[in-house]
Parts: C-alpha cells; sequence; structure tokens
C-alpha cells in the first residue's frame, strides 16, 4: 500500500517538474520562479507573460491532457482484454486516425484545420467497425474476437494511409509530423473541439475501475459479482477509442504510450489492481509526454521536432530497467 | 422428474428452483431438460460423467450462460428478470480456477468481490469492511490475507475464491469443482470448509467428479446423464450399483461406514 503511495507521490513530482519545465522551457527561456508567478497570475504583462500564457500553457495542457488520455486508455484496455499488448492501437482507432488524418492532408490541402476532425471521425470509425464485427454473433465480446478485428481494422486503415501516400508522395512531409506524432502551439483551439470526447472517456474510465477488477479474476467470477464480461470490455473499449481519437486529432499517433506506461507503473507498482494502475497511469502519461515535448521543442530550438521518437527516447530506458527488476 | 408443484417448501420460495433447463452451446445442445431444486442450508452435489453437462447446468442455473429453454428461478425470482447486482445478492459462484492479476493480494481479492454489494462509485462502509473480515476468516484465509495470490498454493487459492463467493453475502455458494486439481489434504481441507459452511447455514451447491466424496459431504445428489437429471435424493439411495453401471457404465459400489466412504471399482472389469 505505502509503496503505491510513493509511486503515486514520484509520479505526480515528476509530472508537476515536467510541466514547469515545459512552460519555463524553449526559444525564450523564463524562470521557473517567473513561470510560478504568471500561473499564480501575478505577471507583469510583458513579452513572458505572453509566451508562457498564450503559447505555451495550452500546449502543456494539451500535452498533460493527452498523454494521460492515452496513459489511461491503454491501462484499460490491457485490463479490459487481459493483454499485455494491448493498447489503442488494436481497437483499430491508431490506424483509423492516421487514415483520417492523411486524406485531408491528400484532399484538403487548403483546409488543413479540418486535420483534427478527420483524425477524430475516422478513429472513431474504425473504432465502431472493430465494435460491429467483434460483438455481434457467437462468442460476441470474447478477447480474441475483438483483438483479431481489431487488428484487421489496423491492417486495413494502415493500408489505406500507405496507399495515399505512396499515390500523392509530395504530400508526405507534411504527413510526417502526424504520423510521428507531435504537438503544436495553436493555442486552445484544438482542447475546446476536443474537451467533449476526453470527458465522456474519462467519465467512463471512472465508473469502469471496480468492474475491470472483477475481470480480472476472470469472467465466471465477474458474473458471479452480477457484472457483464462482454459489457465490461465494450465499456472499456468504447472510453479508449474516445480518449485515443480524441489525442490523435490533438497530437497525432502516440501508440508506444498507451502500450508501456501502463506496464511502467504496475512494475513499478507491483501490482495490477485498476484502482491504482489507472490513476497512476494518467500521471505517468501526462508527465512523460511533457517531459517528450520539452524535450522535441528544445533539442534543435527554434525548429521544432515530433514528440513521439523523443518519448520513446526516454520511455524505453525507464521501461527496460523496470523489466529487468521485475524479472 | 420431479413435479413443480412439489416444492416442500411452505410459503416461502425454494432458494433455487429450476425446471426442464436446456442449453445449447454453438448450436450442439448440451443439456436436453434438467430440473434442479435446492432447500435452505442443504449441500447438494451434481454428479455425472464427463461431458454429461453438470458445469453447464450450473452454470446456467447461476445466470452464468443463456438457457436456450426451462425456468430458473432464485428465491421465486425469474434468473432473467434480475439485476446483475440483485443475482449476486442471491447466490455466489466460485469456478474451478479463477485467473491470477500480479500483484493483487488476497485481502484486495476478498474485497473485490464485496464490492458487488455496492452502488457503482459507491464507497466501503465498516459493514463492507466487517464483511470482508468475516469472510476471510470463515474460509481461513485470514493469516495469509497480505499475501499476492500468485505466492498461494492450489488449496490456499480455491479457500480464496470461496471467501471472494462468502464476501457477497449470498445465500448460496456454488462451485464448480472445487476439488478437481487439488491434492487429498488439500481436497480434505476444502471439504471439510465446504460441509462447516452448510452446517452454519449456508446452502451450497457444487459439481463433483468425486463420488465417493460427493457421498461424504452431500445431503443430496443429483445425477445429470447426457444432458438431463436422472436422480436426484440421498446418496446412498441415488448412487446404487445399478445406476454406477447405467450412466457411468462402472462396475462399482459405493461404502459407508463411520463417515468414510469408499468406491469399490472393478477397475479392468470382472474376472
Amino acid at each position: 500500500m505505502t509503496r503505491r503511495l510513493v509511486v503515486l507521490a514520484i509520479l505526480l513530482a515528476a509530472l508537476l517538474a515536467a510541466a514547469i519545465a515545459e512552460l519555463a522551457l524553449g526559444a525564450v527561456k523564463v524562470p521557473p520562479g517567473e513561470v510560478i508567478d504568471i500561473l499564480l497570475g501575478k505577471g507583469h504583462g510583458g513579452p513572458n507573460h505572453q509566451i508562457v500564457e498564450a503559447l505555451r500553457l495550452p500546449r502543456t495542457i494539451e500535452a498533460l491532457v493527452v498523454g494521460a488520455a492515452l496513459g489511461v486508455a491503454g491501462a484499460i484496455l490491457q485490463g479490459a482484454l487481459a493483454n499485455p499488448l494491448a493498447s489503442p492501437d488494436v481497437i483499430g482507432v491508431t490506424g483509423g486516425a492516421g487514415f483520417g488524418a492523411i486524406l485531408i492532408i491528400v484532399l484538403f490541402p487548403s483546409k488543413i484545420a479540418l486535420l483534427p476532425i478527420g483524425a477524430l471521425l475516422f478513429g472513431l470509425l474504425a473504432a465502431a467497425l472493430v465494435f460491429v464485427f467483434a460483438w455481434t454473433g457467437r462468442n460476441r465480446g470474447s478477447v480474441a474476437k475483438v483483438v483479431l478485428a481489431g487488428i484487421a481494422m489496423l491492417s486495413l486503415f494502415t493500408a489505406g494511409t500507405t496507399g495515399l501516400l505512396a499515390a500523392f508522395p509530395e504530400k508526405a512531409p507534411s504527413a510526417i509530423f502526424f504520423l510521428a506524432g507531435g504537438l503544436s502551439s495553436s493555442g486552445w483551439e484544438n482542447l475546446t473541439t476536443t474537451w467533449p470526447y476526453f470527458a465522456a472517456g474519462g467519465l467512463i474510465v471512472l465508473f469502469l475501475i471496480r468492474p475491470l477488477d472483477r475481470l480480472a479474476l476472470g469472467d465466471d467470477v465477474a458474473a458471479s459479482l452480477g457484472s457483464r464480461p462482454q459489457f465490461i470490455r465494450l465499456a472499456a473499449a468504447v472510453a479508449a477509442a474516445l480518449l485515443a481519437a480524441a489525442s490523435a486529432a490533438i497530437a497525432g499517433l502516440l501508440g508506444f504510450l498507451g502500450l508501456v506506461v501502463p506496464h511502467v507503473v504496475r512494475m513499478a507498482g507491483r501490482t495490477s489492481s485498476q484502482t491504482f494502475v489507472v490513476p497512476a497511469s494518467a500521471l505517468g502519461g501526462a508527465a512523460l509526454l511533457a517531459a517528450g515535448d520539452t524535450l522535441a521543442r528544445t533539442v534543435r530550438a527554434p525548429i521544432e521536432l515530433p514528440v513521439g521518437p523523443f518519448m520513446v527516447i526516454i520511455g524505453v530506458p525507464v521501461f527496460l530497467y523496470l523489466l529487468r527488476k521485475a524479472v | 422428474m420431479e413435479a413443480p408443484t412439489d416444492t416442500g417448501a411452505g410459503d416461502y420460495p425454494l432458494p433455487l428452483e429450476a425446471y426442464g433447463v436446456e442449453v445449447e452451446i454453438a448450436g450442439t445442445p448440451i443439456v436436453r431438460g434438467a430440473d434442479l431444486r435446492i432447500h435452505p442450508g442443504e449441500l447438494v452435489a451434481v454428479v455425472g460423467p464427463n461431458g454429461a453437462g453438470k458445469s453447464t447446468l450450473v452454470r446456467a442455473v447461476s445466470g452464468l450462460q443463456k438457457p436456450s429453454a426451462g425456468i430458473v428461478a432464485w428465491s421465486g425470482r425469474e434468473v432473467g428478470t434480475l439485476r446483475g447486482r440483485e443475482l449476486a445478492k442471491l447466490r455466489a459462484f466460485v469456478p474451478q480456477r479463477m485467473p491470477v492479476p500480479a500483484g493483487v493480494t488476497v485481502r484486495e481479492a476478498v474485497t473485490i468481490g464485496r464490492s458487488s454489494q455496492l452502488r457503482p462509485l459507491g464507497r466501503m462502509t465498516a459493514v463492507d469492511r466487517e464483511a470482508i473480515d468475516g469472510a476471510m476468516g470463515r474460509a481461513e484465509v485470514t493469516r495469509f490475507a497480505e499475501r499476492a495470490l500468485q505466492t498461494l498454493s492450489g488449496g490456499e487459492l480455491q479457500r480464496v475464491q470461496i471467501a471472494i463467493g462468502l464476501a457477497q453475502a449470498a445465500p448460496v455458494l456454488i462451485a464448480d469443482e472445487p476439488t478437481s486439481a487439488l491434492d487429498l489434504g488439500a481436497t480434505i481441507d476444502v471439504a471439510g470448509l465446504l460441509r462447516g459452511l452448510v452446517d452454519e447455514g449456508l446452502t451450497v451447491l457444487l459439481v463433483v467428479h468425486d463420488l465417493a466424496l460427493a457421498a461424504a459431504i452431500a445431503d443430496r445428489v443429483v445425477v445429470v446423464s447426457k444432458g438431463r437429471t436422472v436422480a436426484a435424493g440421498p446418496p446412498r439411495e441415488v448412487l446404487t450399483t445399478e445406476r454406477l453401471a447405467e450412466v457411468w457404465g462402472a462396475e462399482a459400489h459405493l461404502t459407508e461406514h463411520d463417515g468414510r466412504t469408499a468406491l469399490h471399482v472393478a477397475w479392468l472389469g470382472s474376472r
């Protein structure tokens, strides 16, 4: 129990440190003390104030929200499907969102503002197709059926994405940033359009924590306790689809985060109890994405690189270290 | 077959009444017409050959498998009309072997069992915590309450599963082959635990393979053969030499003396 509280405290500290770094560092360095003053409304309206409040604050919040959402999406999918390899990829969201974004880039290059909407809609469409095939007919809602339908849909949409890029190679450069996964300093606009999806997904997750703990004891125990296993899995997949599609709309494809963060927190907390894993994955995902984005903006400043690869560079050593210790 | 009117329970509905239950799995009929009634405070063992449909029948009456025909009522209420949380308060189902999630302790697992009594997002009260301690005490798992499930032996894990069921505080506990994977000592442990719970007033329905064990601990046995219930009653009356030959195709007879039971089997036939 104490171990879990310590891990949660460390993750929270990491999150705060990463958020402050994201706000303070960049082409213009703002001292952390001044950042905190600005956040507390004690700023003086100078250029630093402008940079922190109008550019970096929305981006930091985006990083925290998307990181938390992907961490939670991975945690509940791994729990619901009892599969350590589950991530938003396996319910088709990532493939669909990638296809939707590239479709906008290729067909409506003048309306690039539509890109997040395209990613969101196609991400949800791919997930909906997975649900249709996995939750009908015999054995509906079984783990194997969900995973296989998800992999089929992922392959289908990924093939579409690759096909579009091959047909319009001149569009590839603008697509890379999205496919690699990256945030941008575009103010509050993205969050304004996507927050209902994050909120809906997060609300479902709150109600899922206890049923997922029951499901971890097997379908029969869950049924004995009055839960319906296929329904829990469907609710978890819907919540993960909302969170992951909204995340893709803001930050492109960051599949690694949803896959790895829940494992890291499980190994660190030495438990798979969802009461711990879900909040810890939210904190860990938020901290990792904010830290990765800080690096992505500063390594070759003023050029901003996609955050995806940086997150992997930070995440993999932590993951491998814990993997060695976890036996 | 027993007639539906012969419930023998006066004005009170029985904990479980099931008539004419049929179950199909993937188009194949597994249970073709089964009746099952349990009275308060008795231990009923469902016995039968492999593939006869014992487990499927018990899963169907427990609400884990949808029957294709028949009536199943818990305390007089049709199982299909009960909400999950209501059904969880009427019966607990203990599977043969549950998956073991990493790092989850015995106390946490029993707490998950108790969560069936809570509203969504409802918090545990002192009453719930008492019930959790009580369930662990009755199943004799308190000694290793803080250990992770992965570190337990088969017998200890089976007792934890029973504790999870007890935490539901349902009047009926159903267990599917609780001793099939256990060694002799652990089987004695679990059998004694279940019999003790019945003597304290719990009602228990078991699926059992071992006829000698069933005869020793059960008040009544129900014989399932080829998807039908073919006999029900006290073990000595039901598990006759003729029935063992007819249902199991075995040349065998059951003996009982001082609470010790044995099945004498001509393993290689008559010589």
